[in-house]
């Protein structure tokens, strides 16, 4: 991008004129067009360009930080005195670094991305298609119900004075589907999600919509349960929640600072012999393939819980040091910091099918919505205590739907609880980010209800 | 920056193919943190955040569009996205923007951003030692202090042109104890509409303390028994319970599109008598209040519940049109990347008459919420949950053994009735409230309460 070359152009004066040897400057560029129904009509339609640069360099041995989102040749100057009086507050001993590069080859070659942006037009007519397709599909269909969908793209360009120079681009689009469904008596809702669908077949479309459908009306008419303790079968996108939650306790940054339950457990079973956790920056379903971290360190797949064994803590450059250990490439690029990210997280897939599953849980609740992790949870100590949803297990029948329950543990006692993982994985969904698991069985676990 | 001249053009260009009502946001933030961790300043946050967000409605359609690029070409480019989407009646318009100066009414010292760094550390170091010497079990400890100065411009196809300055500063400090390889943690994150003399208020050493006592306090509980009971929910921060169980649902967001259980209810009884509730975004400094809203019309006190019965929402313009029913002050947006929304801004409900000793009397087996987490809602069936973060059993009608991880869950339209008690010491609590419009800050509050029965979810 021409713009992006004229901006290191001036922030690489700027910084030599401050006498700053090492500086790296991080450009993300997005942009993104979204539409949404209500009743007959668009009722929202949103187009956005944004960006931010995020400059940082190393001053007296520390590294400062600053950000903006203008891109004024002007503010360039404002921006490098910033970051650098930033660095010299700063007080953490560790070595300040800045990447200096790996080979070409070890850069996992992705497929170029040829996505373009479709038009308004486009956006705007493949929500009322969908619309219409929800008001055909059900008699009971109410208001709130809305389809959508949007598109966008990102860039992402780094640059550092050791000579790193790297640029990725993704760009992804999806439709959704939302149901509200009236019976007179009351209101539920189901909702599906389309990833990378415009070329997608109508068929699909109503098969999501069905779905979609189907998840509303089973909640009809939803009883309580007697607190007591329970099999809990958790859907897999309840345990995806349950994992993301916990997920920075696998962070070494959270390790070193005495933030994570997980400290001096490396080699350690702390989870069930069928627990094996991967992180995948490539895998195959995800569109958004990634070969450089936020530092630019090349990427790779590994795992992080091997039948049940820690084998590894996530690190970035910084942490590794600290541990005397290589990076996993797992930097995130902050406008203050550098972190810790995932790729495609994921428990790996057990043997028996989801009805074999259930079968072995006999007796107990079928979890199919957890609300208010953010609140009620705990990633530091692992406690949780969570609103839910779902139906009665009965001698492995899905039975009467169930509400207003708060399911309650310990993730690291569950990780070892669980005694049973079933066979499918949902890797569809937003480009990005993923955390996916299976179906999980843990027995005996608190519920609080009548 | 921009002319009025510019954004007359741009006002224009929107309209330009029928729109009723075109407006242009405006943003320059200056973004600062100071984070501490291991006893040592760990990073510091130095972020700008600055660009522009155009709407125009037609009817109740709306299309927004935003972007970063300032230049004339970027805001028409992106005012013909708007006036693409949002009609095709070629329309020729000429705006006049008049510009009017709302009062400030949340006075401001010690402006942060020119704050010297090495005086804000000062201050952050004096809330993490507090709590890192506080006990030998504090195993951990780490603190934040924000300061964010938010400059809005709104100007609108009806001749409006205004500005505000939102300056805001809230310190937060952390606590880890741990003990025999149990590890609790606790915290206070208090703030105010205000610059740094916050703190004179707010002392650092108090935060610092006050998140230490919580860490041990949770060190040395139990874990909290589940079930149905009566439960005493304290002043602060204990009005999380009102925003998540009924606050949500009077947001016109979605009272307007019929998706909320309090849709249709106005005047009608939908509460204990004992409740009175208000959402005031005019207290002078307070942590959710705004001179002007994000379409820029004056803040306003709304009483939501007077006595128990439905008296008003919250209402922003678009979803005023679709309810047919004044916008009342209640308009927010994160940024000018969100489109905005009616939102809550200070919400409490009101001092009551009940004693504080007769509640908890009145209590024979229950729990006692003395800190809250957060929660969220569903509008549509109103069930709610939120996190109880220090809690303690009461026995008798005396407060006895604490407990943890807890959480309270229900739905709206319930739990209102079922709040038969509340006290006469109101006190707020701050929070960021994240929702369709982003995460804005918004306070809570109310006296301590007592709610006669709810389902805690302990284990």
């Amino acid at each position: 991008m021409e713009k992006f070359d004229i901006l290191k152009k001036i922030v690489k004066e700027c910084s030599e004129k401050l006498g700053i040897a090492e500086y790296e400057l991080y450009y993300s560029e997005s942009s993104g067009i979204r539409a949404e129904t209500f009743r007959d009509e668009i009722s929202a339609f949103s187009s956005s360009v944004g960006g931010d640069l995020l400059y940082r360099c190393i001053v007296n041995g520390k590294l400062g930080y600053a950000s903006t989102q203008y891109l004024d040749e002007s503010e360039m100057e404002k921006l490098v005195a910033r970051a650098a009086e930033n660095a010299s507050v700063i007080e953490k001993d560790e070595e300040a670094i800045i990447y200096g590069g790996a080979a070409p080859e070890a850069y996992r070659k992705v497929p170029e991305c040829k996505f373009t942006m479709p038009s308004a037009a486009f956006i705007r007519e493949r929500a009322m298609k969908n619309r219409n397709l929800l008001y055909a599909a059900d008699g009971q269909i109410a208001d709130g119900t809305a389809s959508g969908a949007s598109a966008g793209q990102s860039r992402t360009f780094l640059f550092n004075s050791n000579g790193l120079d790297l640029s990725s681009f993704t760009g992804s689009e999806g439709e959704f589907f939302r149901v509200v469904l009236d019976n007179g008596e009351e209101k539920q809702t189901g909702g599906e999600y389309l990833p990378n669908g415009f070329e997608k077949s109508d068929d699909e479309r109503t098969e999501k919509i069905e779905k979609a459908i189907k998840e509303a009306r089973a909640k009809f008419g939803a009883g309580t349960v007697k607190t007591g303790k329970y099999n809990i079968v958790f859907k897999n996108d309840q345990m995806e929640a349950i994992l993301s939650t916990f997920l920075s306790a696998f962070y070494a940054d959270n390790v070193q600072k005495g933030l994570s339950q997980l400290k001096g457990k490396l080699g350690e079973q702390i989870a069930s012999d069928c627990i094996t956790i991967t992180d995948d920056p490539f895998a195959e379903d995800n569109t958004v393939q990634v070969p450089f971290d936020g530092e630019g360190v090349p990427t790779y797949c590994k795992n992080v819980v091997e039948n049940g064994v820690l084998k590894t803590y996530l690190y970035n450059l910084m942490t590794a040091k600290k541990d005397g250990v290589e990076t996993t490439g797992n930097a995130s690029r902050g406008s203050a910091s550098i972190g810790t990210r995932v790729y495609t997280f994921y428990i790996n897939k057990g043997e028996m099918t989801r009805e074999e599953l259930l079968k072995k849980a006999g007796n107990g609740i079928y979890v199919t919505g957890m609300k208010g992790f953010h609140a009620g949870a705990n990633a530091v100590t692992g406690d949780f205590s969570i609103e839910s949803e779902g139906f009665l297990l009965e001698n492995g029948e899905i039975g009467a739907p169930v509400k207003s329950f708060t399911v309650a543990g310990n993730f690291f006692e569950l990780l070892k609880q669980i005694t049973d993982l079933d066979n499918e994985l949902d890797f569809g969904g937003p480009g990005g980010t993923r955390i996916v698991a299976p179906d999980a069985l843990v027995p005996g676990m608190s519920v609080a209800g009548e | 920056m921009i002319t009025k001249a510019l954004l007359e053009e741009v006002l224009a260009k929107a309209m330009s193919t029928g729109a009723d009502f075109a407006e242009i946001f405006v943003e320059n933030t200056r973004s600062n943190s100071i984070y501490m961790i291991d006893g040592r300043v760990d990073s510091i946050t130095d972020n700008t955040i600055a660009g522009v967000g155009i709407r125009a409605l037609l009817g109740v359609r709306c299309v927004s569009a935003s972007t970063i690029d300032l230049s004339r070409e970027g805001l028409l480019r992106c005012a013909e996205q708007v006036a693409d989407v949002i009609g095709d009646h070629p329309t020729a318009l000429d705006i006049h923007l008049t510009e009017r100066i709302f009062p400030d009414i949340h006075a401001v010292k010690i402006v942060p951003d020119t704050a010297k760094k090495a005086t804000k550390i000062d201050l952050l170091k004096a809330g993490y030692f507090a709590a890192k010497n506080y006990s030998d079990d504090i195993s951990q400890v780490s603190a934040n202090l924000l300061d964010v100065d938010h400059n809005i411009l709104i100007a609108n196809s009806d001749g409006l042109y205004t500005e505000d300055r939102q300056i805001r500063t809230r310190m937060g400090v952390s606590a880890i104890a741990s003990r025999g390889g149990e590890t609790q943690s606790g915290g206070m994150s208090p703030g105010r509409r205000m610059g740094l003399e916050v703190f004179d208020l707010f002392p650092p050493e108090e935060i610092g303390k006050e998140a230490a006592r919580h860490a041990l306090v949770n060190l040395s509980a139990g874990y909290c028994p589940a079930g149905k009971m009566p439960v005493a929910i304290e002043n602060g921060f204990g009005g999380v319970i009102f925003h998540e169980a009924c606050g949500h649902s009077l947001e016109a967001t979605s009272v307007a599109k019929n998706t909320s259980q309090m849709a249709g209810k106005l005047g009608q009884k939908i509460a204990n008598e004992k409740v009175t509730a208000i959402d005031d975004g005019t207290i002078p400094n307070g942590w959710g209040s705004i001179n002007i809203d994000d379409e820029g019309t004056p803040s306003q006190r709304k009483v939501l519940i007077d006595k128990g019965v439905l008296k008003s929402y919250m209402i922003d313009k678009l979803n005023g049109r679709r309810m047919g029913m004044q916008e009342n002050g209640s308009s927010r947006r994160q940024s000018f990347a969100h489109s905005p929304t009616s939102r809550m801004t200070n919400t409490f409900i009101a001092p009551g008459e009940d004693k504080n000793e007769d509640i908890i009397a009145s209590i024979e087996y229950g729990l006692y919420a003395k800190k809250m987490g957060g929660g969220s809602v569903n509008p549509i069936s109103g069930a709610f949950n939120f996190a109880v973060s220090e809690a303690y059993i009461i026995r008798n009608g005396k407060i006895c053994e604490p407990v943890r991880a807890a959480s309270l869950i229900g739905t709206g339209s319930e739990i209102l009735q079922n709040i038969d008690m509340v006290g006469s010491d109101m006190q707020t609590g701050q929070g960021m409230c994240g929702s369709a419009s982003g995460s804005i800050p918004t306070d809570v509050g109310q006296p301590l309460i007592r709610v006669s029965e709810i389902t805690v979810g302990g284990r």
